[in-house]
């Protein structure tokens, strides 16, 4: 099985915004929103005083918005996609707000969620548009267990930095080549109300399971020793009671 | 025999257990991840069974049968049944009511001999046309359908490409009511389910629920209340 990576020498980067533009066209995302992105920082050390930072999904392992998602309509594939399937999305917004990164966002056409799917959605088989279409050629695709790829050469020949919000927890697969800035993005707000969801299923699971024991419980008893037919023996031995008194008051 | 039940309150109560055991099956299987409430092997019974697309569009469709049955039901039946089914399940004697519960709990677990021991008397308050633990499920039921229904129909027909669709927030919201509602519900049926038709003594009244009729005297020993009134109005 196949584990897709991408991987972006930002230090090549120089800001067209080509994949930006690339992506949106292809995969008709609305004017105004966008898969992808450039974060631009205030850097000394760069020519032109800023460091550019091309970033999108992450597709990382064990996400926060698939374990966000209450319908299961988001899932890590086997081949290290995070896909979405549309038809079982209601846009509740709950993986929205659970990606650290800010990746996805509610199409408005659709009313699902929608972020990078290495153009599977658009143009299955072929190379994403940010890829096909960066000047600079900062972005590298392919198979990371193929050693004939690009992506596993680059992996193999040069360090894999990984960004990461603080306190997030995330373990993005997406990796810049080197070195990248910057080096860590602050931490936000990833929670959302179905949070409360997770405990409260564990409290439905114990608190239903321990109510079927009890009845499976009773229902033993019952057929062991009925309390109806106990009933009658004390109904009977009240009855023989009181015609032993009415004997002895009689006598 | 005494009539207990309306053809059409037996038609809505089977047919509202129908619906509601295939909602509720159905719906904590499309629950994922930690929110599954039952196991992963349920979500891949039912999703096997299904598809992935056609569960939803199966709860969907008969949460909205559901729905609709029951709007119908109101508004045919709604004066003559409903309002005094809602009246009955609402007249509480909260004291009279928790002492028959207790009682009746350990009438079932403990029996009356073992009961009678403890310094208890078994005997249990007397009942009206429902006991105490029938008004007390009817009454979370009834609470639960109706949170079911208009959180279900928000999700269904309010979200995704809907011209209709509500903020993200407001649906975050109907997931964790309608799931709620439906716990509740989960643990509550299956005490609803023995107690009707498995607890001894039970027998005349589960019948009833197809024929319409009980004997007089099931009636008149475990509603007593209700037997003195039918007697008192002739």
């Amino acid at each position: 099985m196949a584990r897709y990576v991408m991987l972006i020498d930002s230090g090549v980067c120089m800001n067209c915004k080509a994949c930006v533009v690339a992506c949106q066209q292809r995969n008709h995302v609305p004017y105004g929103l966008s898969r992808n992105w450039v974060r631009e920082t205030d850097s000394a050390s760069s020519p032109c005083g800023a460091a550019f930072q091309p970033g999108a999904c992450m597709h990382c392992d064990d996400p926060s918005c698939v374990r966000a998602c209450p319908t299961g309509a988001t899932w890590k594939n086997r081949d290290g996609a995070v896909e979405i399937d549309r038809s079982r999305c209601i846009g509740c917004g709950s993986c929205i707000d659970a990606c650290p990164y800010h990746a996805r966002f509610r199409h408005p056409l659709t009313g699902t969620a929608d972020k990078c799917d290495y153009c599977r959605g658009s143009t299955p088989g072929q190379t994403p548009a940010c890829v096909a279409v960066c000047p600079t050629h900062c972005r590298i695709f392919g198979d990371a267990d193929d050693p004939a790829s690009d992506a596993a050469k680059a992996l193999a020949s040069r360090k894999a930095v990984h960004v990461i919000p603080a306190g997030s927890g995330a373990r993005p697969t997406l990796a810049y080549l080197d070195a990248t800035t910057p080096a860590e993005l602050p931490a936000g707000s990833t929670g959302s109300r179905l949070d409360a969801m997770r405990p409260l299923a564990r409290g439905v699971k114990w608190t239903g399971g321990l109510v079927l024991a009890a009845l499976a419980g009773t229902f033993v008893r019952q057929l062991v020793k009925s309390s109806e037919k106990e009933d009658e023996e004390l109904e009977r031995e009240r009855r023989n009671a009181e015609g032993g008194r009415d004997k002895e008051d009689k006598a | 025999m005494i009539r207990r039940h309306s053809r059409s309150a037996i038609f809505m109560h089977w047919f509202n257990a129908v619906c509601w055991i295939f909602l509720l099956f159905s719906g904590f299987a499309l629950l994922a991840g930690d929110m599954q409430p039952v196991g992963r092997w349920w979500e891949e019974c039912w999703q096997g069974l299904f598809g992935d697309r056609g569960l939803l569009v199966a709860h969907l469709a008969v949460g909205t049968l559901w729905v609709a049955v029951y709007a119908l039901y109101l508004v045919v039946f709604g004066r003559r049944e409903a309002l005094p089914f809602l009246r009955e399940v609402t007249s509480f004697d909260v004291k009279s009511d928790m002492l028959w519960c207790a009682k009746k709990g350990l009438w079932l677990v403990l029996g009356p001999k073992q009961t009678r021991k403890l310094g208890i008397d078994p005997a249990l308050p007397p009942q009206g046309f429902y006991n105490a633990g029938q008004r007390l499920v009817a009454v979370l039921a009834v609470l639960s359908s109706a949170g079911l229904a208009v959180t279900g129909l928000v999700m269904g027909f309010c979200s995704g490409a809907s011209e209709w669709a509500v903020s993200e927030s407001v649906l975050q919201w109907c997931i964790f009511a309608h799931f709620c509602c439906a716990g509740l519900m989960a643990i509550f049926l299956p005490v609803h389910i023995y107690m009707a038709a498995l607890a001894p003594g039970e027998g005349p009244a589960l019948r009833s629920m197809f024929t319409g009729f009980v004997p007089e005297s099931h009636a008149e020993h475990h509603n007593p209340l209700w037997y003195a009134a039918l007697k008192k109005n002739g």
